[in-house]
């Protein structure tokens, strides 16, 4: 049999289901945030992790003259510190996604189908292996080509036009960038991928086309994993530079990716710190929403604790009464909060995994996570029950049966009497502000939990538009409509007589771009006209560049974060062509590119590289409409113009479509901004609604006083609603100012993953606002209703009730 | 039973120290039902509380029972007025979720006074005692005022408490009601229990002393 007292516990929880519905949704809505996040954190960052590493990266890839054969592979396999070697060469060309419109395509000629030992990849739909005329498409470009499995499309590379390619079929290549994100689609074809091309004529003539290795379209590529310590750079390299002195072959390049990082790893740590971030924020709203519902239920219960004094209870039987009662509620709400949290959470991390091109092979979150989060369930209700549970059990009768339970009289605090003074407002308005302010550990409470919710959901909007700003402050600093990129360098006259065809070509600028090396890293060099209008990047030191710069550069904050000792007025030492110049950095750029660049003077670039003045391998291009269609049919003119004039384009981007790229990239990170907002205002807007009206059920009895003296239920409702708007003030303010330092830190830290430059903080107008609506829409609705239940009862019910 | 020597209590009120209880002397024999009067304000409850050992005195000595209720800590105090002191408040104050009978037992449950498969025939019988027993697995709500009272009444018997006190255990019941519970009162002194009553009630006639509280002192 049940002692008398559990069956009071139970009792209270069973015969008041309203109250215990709200705080047991209260504290189940606090589980579910917490644990969605934690399943979707824990099960992203294992599975993002391993789906890389499956893929068996190549330590480094490096590009070979001539071709890349059986005997090569080899002799590479034989140098001591390869484990394994595989040759790639990669076809670069584009591939037509419309009328005189093309994507850059690039696509992998694999050795043997069967035999996949480095960057693999899956089978994801339709053949497998790929015919001689068919391609594999990775599945995340499949929309970028606009086409389907089974469709005949034409592809175009530099040297040999164009020809048709069939689509037999999809594959997963968890290693490559998503296709999506880089507007460019990624393919995969068999080594009888014939090189000798065979293009059908408009005129019906068979024409063979030779796509030799030092064709500007092929490179031959070859890709080796280490043995020993993988993911040491500096070993890799060492390696790598074996494998070049060893093998009698020269090397064109080498690369070595950062190991063990996804070529979107930036990408991902932003994004899962965000995730983390906010399932920290989301825990602390928690876990004060869990502190003020069960202040709220254990300040009714004061009276009752006397009572139980009177009858013999100690402080000990008490306390394990309320704890006892606290973990019943925190169990009830972790039955339904974890279970929802975990599945919703599976389905984030399916979500997540499908933007970046990942697959979760398994879904489960690891049971540690499912421990933590029923132990945090538990353990946080009764930890922060600690306080209220004490005083309870502690309260002396004579406190417990006075009117005014465990509250200093009103008036004995200066702040009191400031109020009290306050004599012009409606009386009953005058009223509200009193109480409000008098129940100062409610006040707390609920001012808290209503402000970590803003605070979260306001910073998630603030970052959101920080990268929105952010971005829309790059496509600013470009001035330009169209980049053209020519396979090899053509006479600047030749090009300038092409465009002048063109009425869509108002004016062009022809910069010279190439590539340095600085320690070990490789950097963009970008050589702009002196005095070019083109581009103005924002910069955070010095100057821009100016006629008088011979030797003078302007790096950009990537650059600087390779290496932190620049600074300026410092020279930067970069090899350009087998030999060190050294620059004097006379300003520092931020800019949305995440790749070091260095911006000298056109001349000063085409005198270290030794490039002719008179040719160029771009163009940049301004147009006569500046609007995304104007861009897009300046694009195509212009690529009729150049063909016309026999100039080959190895790309043609417009500046809209650059940018829609660079905006795709942080899709997953703007979604995770806003998905935490969303779960904030689900966890805030229930936690506010159980709260403000277990508040209104508190002060039953005294609104049975005011309905004695003759208040009608239409007075009390607007003083009771007046109470929660005046709550929902309070805490927009300190949520507003809270989220100032959270979207500082976020803006730092989110901008230095992603672009190496903290972003710069905007607080945005639209979510302070969103935020105040949202807040006292809730405060109102959720006080209204109790409010007028209250005041509906009979007074002599109202007055007894406990 | 009652010793009451130089007892003082003063609060702290924002207007200043209140002296609610000034040098009080007073003795009660076991088995005594004494009515304690006195103008609101005066005091009268303030001294029920001490002897109950819900409030502490500011100054001078207190032994209920030969126990110096002034020394005990917190939780003896709890102990000690669960076993030695029965209370009954004008609002009743029973807990609003448990039974009648439940509410009865609870004592028991939180003293460990007797085995828990004997506490439910315990409450009827003090049920039937104060003739309720009919309503015992009823809720409170259920039940008038005088019939809560008596609920109120069976609960302090519950640990067969020597001392019942009572403040103004009538004031909210008519006057029938309030004769009857009188009536059960004096059935209980008569039982060799001592009562102390604070009340206002003409009812209140059949108590064998009146002390009257005037502006805190035994006047």
């Amino acid at each position: 049999m049940i002692a008398a007292r559990w069956r009071k516990v139970l009792r209270d929880i069973a015969e008041t289901p309203l109250r215990t519905a709200l705080a047991v949704v209260a504290m189940a809505a606090g589980a579910f945030g917490v644990s969605m996040i934690l399943t979707s954190y824990s099960i992203l960052t294992r599975e993002l992790k391993t789906t890389y590493s499956d893929t068996r990266p190549a330590s480094a890839i490096l590009s070979v003259d001539g071709a890349a054969d059986d005997a090569l592979i080899d002799a590479v396999r034989r140098v001591p510190g390869v484990s394994d070697a595989e040759a790639r060469p990669v076809i670069h060309g584009r591939l037509r996604v419309g009328e005189d419109q093309w994507v850059p395509l690039t696509l992998f000629v694999v050795r043997d189908f069967r035999d996949i030992r480095i960057d693999r990849f899956t089978r994801d739909s339709g053949a497998w292996p790929p015919g001689d005329d068919e391609t594999l498409i990775e599945r995340s470009s499949l929309s970028v080509a606009r086409a389907a499995i089974g469709d005949r499309v034409v592809m175009r590379t530099v040297d040999h036009g164009e020809r048709p390619l069939r689509i037999a079929g999809t594959v997963h290549a968890a290693g490559l960038a998503p296709g999506w994100m880089e507007h460019a689609v990624a393919g995969f074809v068999s080594k009888s991928f014939d090189p000798q091309m065979t293009q059908m004529n408009a005129d019906g003539r068979n024409q063979h086309l030779r796509l030799s290795a030092t064709s500007a379209d092929q490179s031959e590529q070859l890709r080796i994993i280490v043995t020993g310590d993988r993911l040491d750079e500096h070993h890799i390299r060492e390696v790598a530079k074996r494998v070049s002195q060893s093998i009698g072959r020269t090397f064109t390049r080498i690369d070595v990716p950062t190991p063990g990082r996804h070529p979107h790893a930036a990408q991902m740590d932003t994004f899962l710190f965000l995730l983390g971030a906010f399932g920290a924020l989301t825990f602390a709203l928690s876990a004060v929403l869990v502190a003020n519902m069960i202040h709220a239920l254990l300040s009714e219960q004061l009276r009752q604790a006397g009572v139980m004094k009177t009858l013999g209870a100690s402080t000990r039987q008490i306390a394990a009464l309320y704890l006892g009662q606290v973990a019943i509620l925190a169990a009830g709400a972790l039955c339904i909060g974890i279970p929802l949290g975990i599945s919703a959470g599976r389905a984030y991390a399916r979500f997540c995994a499908s933007m970046l091109n990942a697959t979760i092979a398994d879904a489960t979150p690891p049971l540690w996570i499912i421990a933590a989060e029923v132990a945090a369930g538990i353990l946080i209700p009764l930890l922060v029950s600690f306080g209220p549970v004490y005083r309870a059990s502690r309260i002396s009768i004579h406190e417990a049966f006075s009117n005014d339970i465990g509250r200093r009289p009103f008036g004995a605090r200066r702040f009191d009497r400031w109020l009290a003074r306050i004599q012009w407002l409606p009386r009953p308005l005058m009223l509200s502000l009193r109480t409000t302010f008098h129940r100062r550990g409610r006040l707390i409470l609920t001012v808290a939990t209503l402000a970590a919710g803003g605070a979260a959901f306001i910073a998630a909007l603030n970052v959101s538009a920080a990268w929105t700003r952010t971005l829309d402050a790059d496509g600013r600093a470009r001035r330009y409509d169209v980049q053209a990129v020519f396979p090899h360098p053509y006479p600047i006259a030749d090009v300038a007589q092409a465009l002048a065809t063109s009425p869509d070509v108002l004016h062009a600028e022809y910069w010279t771009d190439g590539g340095a090396t600085m320690g070990e890293s490789s950097v963009s060099l970008v050589g702009p006209d002196a005095n070019t209008k083109l581009l103005a990047p924002l910069l955070i030191a010095g100057r821009w560049l100016t006629l008088g710069d011979d030797a003078g550069a302007v790096i950009n904050q990537s650059v600087l974060s390779l290496d932190p000792s620049l600074h300026l007025g410092g020279e930067i030492p970069l090899l350009i062509s087998g030999r060190i110049v050294r620059w004097r950095i006379v300003g520092i750029v931020k800019e949305l590119n995440p790749r070091p660049t260095v911006y000298a003077p056109r001349r000063t670039i085409l005198g270290a590289t030794g490039q002719p003045p008179d040719q160029t391998r771009s163009v940049r291009i301004v147009s006569r409409q500046h609007d995304v269609a104007g861009q897009i049919a300046a694009s195509k003119a212009i690529e009729q113009a150049l063909d016309r004039a026999g100039i080959g384009v190895a790309g043609i981007q417009a500046l809209s479509d650059s940018r829609k790229s660079f905006a795709d990239h942080l899709v997953i990170i703007k979604t995770a901004l806003i998905f935490a907002a969303l779960l904030v205002v689900l966890v805030g807007g229930l936690g506010l609604t159980s709260t403000l009206t277990l508040n209104v059920f508190e002060r039953t009895r005294e609104i049975g006083i005011l309905s004695a003296i003759g208040a009608t239920p239409r007075i009390i409702a607007r003083y009771v609603v007046f109470e929660g708007v005046v709550m929902a003030v309070l805490s927009w303010c300190v949520a507003v100012i809270v989220s100032i330092p959270i979207t500082f830190a976020l803006d730092a830290a989110t901008g230095q993953m992603f672009i190496r430059s903290a972003l710069d903080f905007f607080l945005s107008p639209a979510a302070v606002a969103a935020w105040l609506l949202l807040v006292l829409v809730l405060a109102a609705l959720s006080s209204f209703y109790p409010a007028r239940r209250s005041a509906r009862l009979a007074v002599r019910e109202a007055l007894a009730y406990e | 039973m009652i010793h009451l020597r130089g007892l003082t209590k003063t609060y702290d009120t924002p207007a200043g120290a209140f002296p609610a209880l000034r040098k009080i002397d007073l003795e009660i024999a076991a088995g005594e039902f004494v009515a304690i009067v006195g103008k609101s304000g005066s005091g009268k409850s303030t001294l029920l509380n001490m002897v109950g050992g819900i409030d502490r005195p500011s100054s001078g000595s207190l032994t209920v029972g030969g126990a110096a209720i002034h020394g005990l800590t917190h939780n003896d105090l709890a102990l000690w007025r669960g076993r030695t002191v029965g209370f009954v408040f004008q609002f009743f104050q029973l807990l609003p979720t448990l039974t009648v009978a439940e509410n009865v037992m609870l004592p028991m449950d939180f003293c460990g006074m007797r085995p828990a498969g004997q506490r439910r025939s315990r409450a009827m019988e003090l049920l039937d005692r104060v003739s309720v027993s009919d309503q015992a697995d009823k809720l409170p709500s259920a039940l008038s005022g005088g019939q809560q009272q008596r609920v109120a009444i069976a609960r302090a018997l519950a640990n067969d408490p020597p001392v019942i006190l009572a403040d103004e255990p009538t004031g909210n019941l008519d006057s029938e009601t309030s004769a009857a519970i009188f009536r059960l009162f004096g059935e209980l002194a008569a039982d060799g229990k001592t009562l102390l009553v604070v009340t206002h009630d003409q009812a209140a006639s059949s108590v064998s002393r009146t002390v009257t509280i005037v502006d805190g002192c035994v006047a």
